[in-house]
């Protein structure tokens, strides 16, 4: 694990920007306590993760950060998006390359501030008695030393648990704890939020997120990959998978996903092909029936379909129609 | 959708199946995702796809004439249902939003025969106007096969599966459509199945004669050529050429100088006929790429720059009346019988219009009452304790207030009397529910016999009516839940209809499925109806006027129908009393579902009805029984016939209107005893209803009689 800083180039995938170099972040083992448990918490690098252009979005960001023109404060960037598009993996692929130790802190409806900022505790002294002692919560602890905080469902808590973070988002820059303590916010933390989109989808728990919660915050959309970078996602993690099957799971997955993104009920369906189902669960699927004469429909009605709601079944199935019919029967992979 | 095994549409499904209203009713079930797939065909997030009369497009709107899916459906080719009614819809759309043959450009010169003058400098035509001048009808045949088949291949690309399924009806028809033909005609559909890549050409090698086989031949790289093409222009180029390989091959005559221009004429329209006749066999049928004529048409139709629907409001409008019975039809619900038949029912709204018959229609009701002694000392009287009995049981068995909530004491300390109770998870409180079904066929206003020997008057259908307010207006009294509907078999009028509207749309909707669906017409519009008068949710404040106008219509059929040829405009539709025996069983089984889908305990089905159901009385029987087996008492009273009493085991038979009363009284006290007998309590309520006084709260009319 180099202490050093490196180099790391954020390319834009649409090829109008300029590449951006920044220099990766070193932990410094002398300032803070759990180095080791921070060093440890620095994510790898996927080696299949396809850059659509949020990593490149979020360097430019870095580099104004870095930077520090006058009059400026640091920017927090939330990352909202449908159920899987990708946004948290964004945000830990940015931890990896920028070398950033990654704490990912759920917020729900049952978190708490004493859950996230800390609270006393009662501890036995071994004597019988007791002493009281403050205990940092979750993102005390991450702010304590180099870290990318990701406050991932960040509309899924309540308003007044996230009021404890305003002073921490704008230009305060610090949390006050209870027991008087200033925890201010380092150079090297970096703030980030995802959250679903709260519409009349079912997203169970989340809510509108607080004007004044939202307004610390740069909220991007995040939206589902396009068919050439679904196909590149694929390729990119599955290079032995059979073209015919990347181009028929590809336009499964943007056709299910526009009809998912309609606003129209007459073309919707209530649930969308994440991420998930088209890079992990479907080619788990033809891995496990490949040597099914249709490989890609077994795998349909194995890892897909029974994730659907009864009445999108049609809807499902005439995409299906449209799009493949007849799954190729070569094998999935190889060749 | 049905399993992607299944193969051979014509053999598999039966023939209802394959009629027009099960075809547009399995369309409406992948409507939502052709319209997607459409969406993105054409870039346009807007899109709407739909059904209508004739197909047209515009840049906002498809509409798809549903008689496109049918034709594909006759076909022997291994493809399931709801996968014939996307491809076939894609194809349309593809074709609607993909033609466009208006660019003008000078007439290029080497298209031209030698003896054709040439064309003036800088004269422009479109596409169709210079193939025509170069090639005649020939050219024009051909280029729309071309065209046909290039547009699927393009535009279906992304789409395989779609493109499959298309693939696999042309297949299917390939052999029969080359069988027996001349050699031009398997030419043309040699090219076609080419350009759409829809057959290996090994394959389609041996299936042509020499001399179709040779042509092809020559022609290989030009198809290809044409697979590639990306503009009508140049598949214009091509067509020329492979006309050119047609002539040398004498699969198409030269003209010849000495040739008169009417001779020529007739041979190329037969050339053409010729090619465009065996290319049907094979392809679906799309009016953008049939022919010139058709392509005209469906530019005309979507000239409007809107895209939007700007037909006259239905009022005044006759065109599409087809289309509109035709996808009534397609979403009326299925009715499935114990006896494993089903049918499709027409469940509507009374026409509002009806109303405006019921100042008139209320006199005629209290004398009517008068008359025949429908009065409510012998109905509400007898059947009043009845319905009192029911309700007291029902709130000693908690069951109308709900059951006591475990938060009582805390809901009671709080001073929440209301909220002691909580509410059962039913539709509805009351232990019990009515409704009354009226058979509302021609036949009910038959003239029929009455108490003097040569006194005849229609009085079958006034005096269910009639049953229908009594009972309807105690019900209301009593706040029991009840429902009122009428059944007959014609064509289904709609809610705001009048005798005009309703004649007018009865007429264009026939002839216009004459014409498209020939003797599938009279089923189309001769629908089995359900007009809900009053639902179990509405009030009887809503209803009883309807009820009071249908009365007078019942009771006045004459002059009714006289008012209505004076004035249609202004008159309820009176001849929805069409001649046309009716499917009761359908209908008691529908009464029935609603009834039981409404939660009342106690629940009682009157049908008032005059004779021979259209289906069988065995039929009849057994839903009637299987409705009777699930709780649901079904009392049948025969208006004149006693057909009631092999269908219906609790009946009734009335032979004069003032019969009607003992009737309604008997049946349904005997359904109430049975209620209270579910709970043991089968003695007290025998006590003599008690003659009423003019207090009458169930027929305030008769208070001032």
């Amino acid at each position: 694990m180099p202490d050093q800083p490196t180099k790391v180039t954020f390319t834009d995938p649409t090829g109008s920007g300029r590449p951006i170099t920044l220099d990766t972040v070193a932990v410094p083992r002398s300032e803070v306590r759990d180095y080791e448990q921070r060093i440890n918490k620095i994510p790898e690098p996927d080696p299949h993760y396809v850059d659509v252009g949020m990593l490149y979005r979020f360097a430019q960001v870095e580099k104004i950060r870095r930077e520090q023109p006058d009059g400026t404060v640091p920017l927090h960037l939330a990352v909202r998006g449908h159920m899987g598009t990708g946004k948290d993996h964004d945000i830990e692929q940015f931890a990896a390359l920028l070398r950033l130790p990654y704490y990912r802190i759920p917020l729900t409806g049952e978190v708490r501030d004493i859950t996230l900022i800390g609270s006393v505790k009662l501890y036995g002294d071994g004597l019988g008695g007791t002493e009281s002692r403050w205990e940092d919560g979750d993102i005390t602890r991450a702010l304590r030393g180099t870290a990318l905080v990701n406050l991932s469902e960040l509309n899924a808590a309540g308003a007044e648990t996230l009021f404890a973070l305003h002073g921490l988002l704008d230009r305060y820059a610090a949390l006050d704890l209870p027991n008087g303590e200033t925890v201010p916010l380092r150079e090297d933390v970096r703030l980030f939020g995802t959250m679903n989109p709260t519409d009349l989808r079912d997203y169970a728990g989340t809510q509108t997120l607080n004007k004044a919660f939202a307004d610390r915050w740069v909220i991007w959309e995040k939206d589902f990959p396009d068919i050439s970078e679904i196909e590149a996602m694929l390729d990119r993690r599955y290079p032995s998978m059979r073209d015919v099957y990347v181009r028929h799971i590809s336009r499964l997955a943007t056709e299910i996903n526009r009809s998912f993104l309609s606003t129209d009920p007459g073309t919707r369906v209530e649930t969308p092909i994440s991420l998930r189902t088209v890079l992990d669960r479907l080619p788990v699927g033809l891995m496990v029936y490949r040597e099914r004469e249709d490989p890609l429909r077994t795998a349909w009605e194995a890892m897909v379909l029974p994730h659907i709601d009864a009445y999108d079944i049609d809807h499902y199935e005439t995409v299906w129609a449209a799009c493949v019919r007849k799954g190729p029967s070569d094998p999935p992979f190889g060749g | 959708m049905t399993s992607r095994d299944r193969s051979l549409l014509a053999e598999i499904l039966p023939l209802e199946e394959r009629a027009i209203e099960s075809v547009v009713g399995r369309y409406q079930r992948v409507a939502g995702a052709v319209t997607r797939v459409a969406r993105t065909l054409t870039g346009r997030e807007d899109l709407r796809v739909a059904l209508g009369s004739s197909s047209r497009a515009s840049e906002h709107e498809v509409v798809i004439d549903p008689g496109l899916f049918q034709a594909a459906y006759g076909r022997r080719a291994p493809v399931t249902a709801e996968e014939t009614a996307l491809a076939s819809a894609l194809h349309e759309v593809i074709h609607l939003v993909s033609s466009d043959f208006d660019e003008c450009r000078p007439l290029p010169g080497h298209w031209l025969p030698d003896d054709q003058p040439r064309p003036k400098d800088g004269e422009e035509i479109t596409l169709l106007e210079a193939l025509d001048r170069a090639g005649g009808p020939p050219a024009e045949a051909l280029f729309f096969a071309i065209e046909d088949a290039r547009q699927e291949r393009q535009g279906l690309e992304a789409y395989p599966g779609a493109r499959s399924v298309l693939e696999d009806l042309y297949r299917s028809s390939l052999r029969r459509a080359l069988a027996g033909r001349g050699p031009l005609t398997r030419f043309t559909i040699a090219c076609f199945m080419s350009v759409g890549g829809y057959v290996p050409p090994e394959h389609l090698e041996r299936l042509l004669d020499s001399r179709s086989g040779a042509a092809w031949a020559d022609s290989r790289a030009v198809l290809d050529e044409a697979s590639a093409a990306t503009d009508p222009w140049d598949t214009g180029e091509l067509t020329m050429q492979l006309l050119a390989i047609a002539k040398a091959h004498s699969l198409i005559h030269h003209a010849r100088p000495d040739d008169q221009p009417h001779a020529r004429r007739e041979r190329e329209d037969a050339e053409k006929d010729a090619m465009t006749d065996g290319l049907d066999r094979v392809r679906l049928f799309s009016p953008a790429v049939q022919d010139a004529d058709h392509y005209n048409e469906v530019r005309q139709g979507a000239e409007d720059p809107t895209g939007l629907d700007h037909r006259p409001a239905r009022m005044d409008r006759t065109s599409g009346e087809g289309t509109d019975q035709l996808l009534m039809v397609s979403q009326a619900p299925v009715i499935y019988l114990p006896n494993g038949q089903s049918g499709k029912l027409a469940v509507v709204p009374v026409p509002d219009s009806f109303r405006s018959f019921s100042h008139r229609g209320r006199a005629a009701l209290m004398n009517a009452a008068r008359e025949w002694n429908v009065d409510q000392r012998r109905v509400g009287g007898e059947l009043h304790p009845l319905f009192i009995a029911n309700q007291r049981r029902g709130l000693r068995s908690g069951f109308d207030a709900g059951d006591l909530s475990p938060h009582a004491a805390l809901l009671l300390g709080g001073g929440l009397y209301q909220r002691m109770f909580e509410r059962r998870s039913v539709s509805t409180r009351r232990s019990y529910a009515v409704s009354v079904l009226v058979d509302g066929s021609a036949s009910m206003l038959q003239p029929r016999r009455l108490s003097a020997p040569r006194d005849r008057r229609p009085w079958g259908l006034a005096a269910a009516m009639l049953g229908a307010w009594t009972l309807a207006a105690m019900c209301n009294e009593l706040r029991v839940d009840f429902e009122v509907a009428l059944f007959n078999r014609a064509f289904a009028a709609q809610v705001d209809d009048t005798e005009w509207t309703y004649s007018r749309r009865r007429a264009a909707a026939i002839s216009e499925l004459r014409q498209s669906h020939g003797a599938a017409a009279d089923r189309l519009t001769s629908t089995v109806n359900h007009y809900v008068l009053s639902a179990f949710h509405e009030p009887w404040r809503r209803s009883d006027d309807l009820l009071a106008g249908l009365f007078w219509t019942a009771a006045h059929s004459s002059e009714a129908g006289v008012e209505a040829r004076r004035d249609p405009r202004r008159t309820p539709p009176v001849s929805l009393f069409e001649k046309g025996a009716n499917v009761d069983e359908l209908n008691v089984t529908y009464a029935a579902g609603r009834l039981v889908n409404h939660g009342a305990r106690v629940r009682v089905l009157v049908v008032l009805a005059d004779g021979m159901t259209r289906g069988s009385v065995e039929a009849l029987a057994r839903s009637v029984e299987e409705v009777d087996g699930r709780g649901t008492t079904v009392l049948g009273i025969g208006v004149g016939d006693d057909t009631v009493v092999s269908a219906y085991r609790h009946h009734q038979v009335i032979s004069r209107p003032d019969e009607l009363a003992n009737s309604m009284v008997a049946g349904v006290r005997m359904a109430l005893r049975r209620g209270l007998a579910l709970d043991g309590e089968d003695t007290w309520w025998i006590r003599a209803g008690r003659q009423q006084t003019g207090s009458s709260p169930l027929m305030p009319e008769l208070r001032s009689a």
